[in-house]
C-alpha cells in the first residue's frame, strides 16, 4: 500500500516536519508511518471477539455443550420414541415420530387403522410389506412400554424396581416411565425456556434502556421508574398467582412471565451504554453528517451497546432455566404429558430411594446452567474493550 | 471585502444547565460560550486558542449545532443556521463538516472505513453507488491514504492515520466550511506537523474556510489568517495572526504567549506565571473575568466588565489595554510593548515580595 506524496505546491505554509533538518530520510511529505498492509486480512470487531473467546477452551466445551442440546431437542424423536422415524404402510411413506413435536402431525391413517400407539406389532400385523425405520432408542417420554410391544422385550420396571439397566438407560420412574426418554423429550422445554424468555426480556430491555438513555428528559424518568417498579416484583410469586388464575396454564405462560420480569437488568445497562454513547465524538460526527435519530441509535450507538448487554442475556438464560426446574419442581411447571427436568425431580420427593430419579435430571439441570454461565464469562471478557486493548 | 462573510457568528450564547435532585431542578448554569461574535470570510482561517475548558470547542460545536445554542445567531453563507430544522438543516449539515480531535473516538469502531465515509453520501442522497465509490477514493487520496484502507476497521490504523480518515469523512461530502477542533492535539508532534501541512495543502486547492480551535499557539499561527483568544467563555482578544502574534494586548494573551518555547532567542519572552485556576464558568467572576488572576488588576477590573476597545481592527477587552492605546495614540505595537513591561515589573515585585516573606 503506497501513500502517494502531496503536491509540492504551496510550501511557504509548511511546517517544517519534526525531525526533517536533521534526518533528511523523513523528508516532509505525507508518508504515514502504520503498516495495515501487515495486517493479513481485516478483522470487524465480533470476528475478534470469536478469536479471543475461542481461547477459553472450558467455554468452547460449553458452547459444543449448548449445541448438542439443540440437536437432542431437535431429534429428540429419533432418540428415543416408539413412533418410527420413517416408515412404509399400505404403499406409501410416513413420519410418525412428528407426532411428538404435535400431536396432529402424526398422520391421520394411523388413528383411523386403530394403532393406538403402538407401532411394531400394528405394522407388522396390518401390511406385512411394510418397514420402519426406528428411534434409537425404544421408549416413550410420557407412558410405561409394556411387555412385548417390542417383540421379545419385557415390559418397563417401575417404583423402585426401575434402576438404570441396558435397557432404560437412566432408569424408570415411579409408573415404569422411561427416565431418559423424559429427559431428551424436555430438552426442548429447557432450552425453550431460555431462550424465549430471554428474547422477550431482552426486547423490552433493550427497547427500555435505548429510548432512556437516548432521549433522556422525562422519557428517561419515565423508562427509569417503571425498570425500578418492575424490578420489586418478585418473579416467582407472580408466576404462582397467574398459574392459578389462568384457566390452562402452559409452559408459554411461565416464559411470558420471566421475559417480562427479567429485563430490568437489560434495560438498565443499555441505558447507561446508551447514555455513554450518546456523546462520543463519533456519534457527534454521525450527526453532523445529517444522520436522524434513529440511524444513530440503530447504527453508531447500537452495535457498541450490544456486546455488553449479551452478557446478561446469557447470564439471564441460565437463571431462568433454574426458575423453570424451580417451578417444576414444586409441581407448577409444564402441565403433563410434557415433562421437564424439574418435574422428573418433582417425581423423585416422594421416593427418594430412587436416586436415579435425582441425579440425571439434576446433572442435566447443573450442567446447562453451568454451560450458559461460562459462555457469559466468556463473552464478557472476549467484548470487554480494556481488556482487549491489553492483550493485544 | 464587498463579499459577505461566509461564517457570522453574532452574541453566541451556550449555557448547559446544571440539575439536582430527585426532580432534577435547574439550580444553575455552566456559561460554556457567554457571548461571542466573529465572523470568518470565504476561503480564510480563524485560530480560536485558550486553555482547556474555555468553550473554544463547544463554539465550534454551537455552529454545527451539535449542542443548541442559548442565545445570538449563527449565518451561514446567508442563512440563518439557528433557525432551520429538518430538511433543510440537513442540507446546510452537508456544507459544513467537523474534525474531532481524538481519532480514536471519533470513528465507530464497529465500520469499516467504507462505512463510514459512505454514510454522509447516503444521508445525502449523492450520486450512483459506483460514483461514492469513486468520491470516497478521491477523498483518502487528498488525505494522503488510498482506496485500500476502505475495507479496513478504524482500529487497524494508526493514530495519524485515523485522522486522516476523520478528514477524509469531512471531505467527501465538499463541504464549504470545516470546524476544526484540535485536530493534532492527539498526536505525535512529527505527525501532527503533517497533518497540519495537509489541512493547509486543502485549504489552497479547495478554497475551504476553516474554524481552527487549538491550544497550540505555534500550530495556530501557521495556519490562522485571523485568531481569538477565548477565556471563559469569551473573546478576550481578536486580530488578524500577524498583529496578534506581533503585538498582543491582553495580559491573557501575553502569559499564553510567553508560555511558547521559542528556539530563537531574540523572540523569547520574559515568562509570565499566572497564579491559581480558570474559575468556574458556572460562577464567572464580576467585572473582568480575568481579574482573579491578572497581574494587573485594578478596582475597575474588579468591577466593570472591560468593554471592545479597538485599533486597527485588533479588538482587545481589557481596561489596562485601553489606557494603554490611549497613552499610545492608537499604536498597538507601542502599547503591547509597555504591557509586557508592566507584566514584567509585576512579575518582579511578586518575585521579590516572594522571596522577602
Amino acid at each position: 500500500m503506497k501513500r502517494s506524496p502531496p503536491p509540492e505546491k504551496g510550501d511557504s505554509h509548511h511546517v517544517p516536519v519534526a525531525g526533517g533538518d536533521t534526518a533528511p530520510a523523513t523528508g516532509r511529505g505525507l508518508q504515514t508511518n502504520g503498516d495495515c498492509h501487515l495486517f493479513p486480512r481485516s478483522t470487524g470487531f465480533w470476528a475478534e471477539a470469536w478469536r479471543r473467546f475461542r481461547r477459553r477452551k472450558l467455554a468452547l466445551a460449553a458452547v459444543a455443550f449448548i449445541g448438542g442440546l439443540v440437536l437432542t431437542a431437535l431429534l429428540a424423536p429419533a432418540i428415543a420414541g416408539t413412533k418410527p422415524v420413517l416408515c412404509r404402510y399400505k404403499g406409501r411413506i410416513y413420519a410418525p415420530c412428528l407426532g411428538y413435536f404435535r400431536r396432529d402431525l402424526e398422520p391421520a391413517i394411523f388413528t383411523k387403522d386403530r394403532f393406538r400407539g403402538t407401532y411394531p406389532r400394528n405394522l407388522a400385523e396390518k401390511d406385512p410389506e411394510s418397514w420402519a425405520v426406528w428411534p434409537l432408542v425404544f421408549q416413550d417420554p410420557s407412558r410405561s412400554v409394556r411387555a412385548d410391544e417390542w417383540p421379545g422385550e419385557p415390559a418397563n420396571p417401575a417404583r423402585d424396581e426401575g434402576r438404570p439397566s441396558r435397557r432404560n438407560l437412566f432408569g424408570t420412574d415411579q409408573a415404569g416411565v422411561d427416565v431418559f426418554a423424559k429427559m431428551v423429550h424436555g430438552t426442548t422445554i429447557a432450552l425453550l425456556v431460555g431462550f424465549v424468555s430471554m428474547g422477550i426480556a431482552g426486547s423490552i430491555g433493550i427497547v427500555m434502556g435505548a429510548l432512556g438513555g437516548y432521549c433522556g428528559g422525562w422519557v428517561d424518568i419515565l423508562t427509569s421508574r417503571i425498570t425500578e417498579i418492575v424490578m420489586c416484583i418478585p418473579t416467582l410469586v407472580l408466576i404462582l398467582a397467574v398459574i392459578a388464575v389462568i384457566e390452562k396454564p402452559t409452559i408459554w405462560h411461565t416464559m411470558a412471565i420471566i421475559g417480562a420480569t427479567g429485563w430490568t437488568g437489560i434495560a438498565r445497562l443499555t441505558r447507561g451504554e446508551f447514555l455513554r454513547l450518546k456523546g462520543a465524538e463519533f456519534v457527534l460526527a454521525a450527526r453532523a453528517a445529517g444522520a436522524g435519530p434513529v440511524r444513530i441509535m440503530l447504527r453508531h450507538i447500537l452495535p457498541n451497546a450490544l456486546a455488553p448487554v449479551l452478557v446478561p442475556i446469557t447470564f439471564g438464560i441460565a437463571s431462568a432455566v433454574l426458575l423453570e426446574s424451580s417451578l417444576s419442581f414444586l409441581g407448577f411447571g409444564a402441565p403433563p404429558p410434557t415433562a421437564s427436568w424439574g418435574s422428573i425431580l418433582n417425581d423423585a420427593r416422594g421416593n427418594l430411594a430412587m436416586w436415579w430419579l435425582v441425579v440425571f435430571p439434576g446433572a442435566a439441570i447443573f450442567l446447562t446452567v453451568l454451560a450458559y454461565n461460562l459462555i457469559g464469562e466468556a463473552l464478557q471478557e472476549a467484548t470487554d474493550p480494556r481488556l482487549r486493548e491489553a492483550r493485544k | 471585502m464587498s463579499q459577505p462573510p461566509l461564517v457570522a457568528v453574532s452574541d453566541l450564547h451556550t449555557h448547559f444547565p446544571v440539575r439536582k435532585g430527585l426532580l432534577r431542578r435547574r439550580v444553575g448554569s455552566v456559561r460554556a460560550v457567554d457571548g461571542v461574535s466573529f465572523s470568518i470570510p470565504r476561503g480564510t482561517t480563524l485560530g480560536l486558542v485558550g486553555e482547556s475548558g474555555c468553550g473554544k470547542t463547544t463554539v465550534g460545536r454551537s455552529i454545527l449545532r451539535l449542542v443548541e445554542p442559548t442565545a445570538g445567531t449563527v449565518h451561514f453563507a446567508g442563512s440563518d443556521v439557528l433557525a432551520t430544522r429538518g430538511a433543510q438543516l440537513r442540507r446546510l449539515r452537508r456544507r459544513m463538516q467537523i474534525v474531532f480531535q481524538d481519532p480514536y473516538g471519533s470513528l465507530n469502531p464497529r465500520m469499516t472505513v467504507r462505512a463510514i465515509l459512505e454514510e454522509g453520501l447516503v444521508i445525502h442522497r449523492v450520486d450512483t453507488p459506483a460514483g461514492r465509490l469513486e468520491r470516497m477514493r478521491r477523498a483518502l487520496e487528498r488525505t494522503g491514504l488510498t482506496a485500500a484502507a476502505l475495507a479496513r476497521y478504524p482500529h487497524e490504523f494508526s493514530g495519524g492515520q485515523r485522522q486522516r480518515i476523520a478528514i477524509a469523512r469531512a471531505l467527501v461530502l465538499e463541504p464549504e466550511f470545516l470546524v476544526l477542533d484540535e485536530p493534532v492535539s492527539a498526536l505525535d508532534v512529527s505527525i501532527q506537523a503533517q497533518v497540519v501541512n495537509l489541512l493547509a495543502d486543502l485549504r489552497e486547492q479547495g478554497g475551504l474556510t476553516y474554524l481552527f480551535i487549538s491550544h497550540d499557539l505555534s500550530v495556530v499561527e501557521h495556519l490562522s489568517d485571523e485568531v481569538a483568544v477565548m477565556y471563559l467563555g469569551r473573546f478576550v482578544e481578536h486580530a488578524a495572526a500577524a498583529e496578534l502574534y506581533r503585538a498582543p494586548l491582553h495580559p491573557y494573551t501575553l502569559a499564553l504567549f510567553s508560555a511558547v518555547p521559542r528556539i530563537d532567542p531574540a523572540r523569547r519572552r520574559r515568562r509570565i506565571v499566572l497564579a491559581g485556576d480558570v474559575p468556574s464558568p458556572a460562577r464567572p467572576p464580576a467585572g473582568c473575568r480575568f481579574h482573579p488572576r491578572c497581574p494587573l488588576a485594578e478596582s475597575v477590573c474588579r468591577e466593570v466588565d472591560p468593554p471592545a476597545t479597538r485599533a486597527d481592527g485588533h479588538l482587545v477587552h481589557c481596561h489596562m489595554a485601553a489606557r494603554a492605546l490611549d497613552r499610545a495614540g492608537g499604536d498597538t505595537d507601542a502599547a503591547a510593548a509597555a504591557l509586557a513591561e508592566m507584566l514584567a515589573r509585576s512579575q518582579d515585585a511578586t518575585l521579590a515580595a516572594g522571596a522577602g516573606s
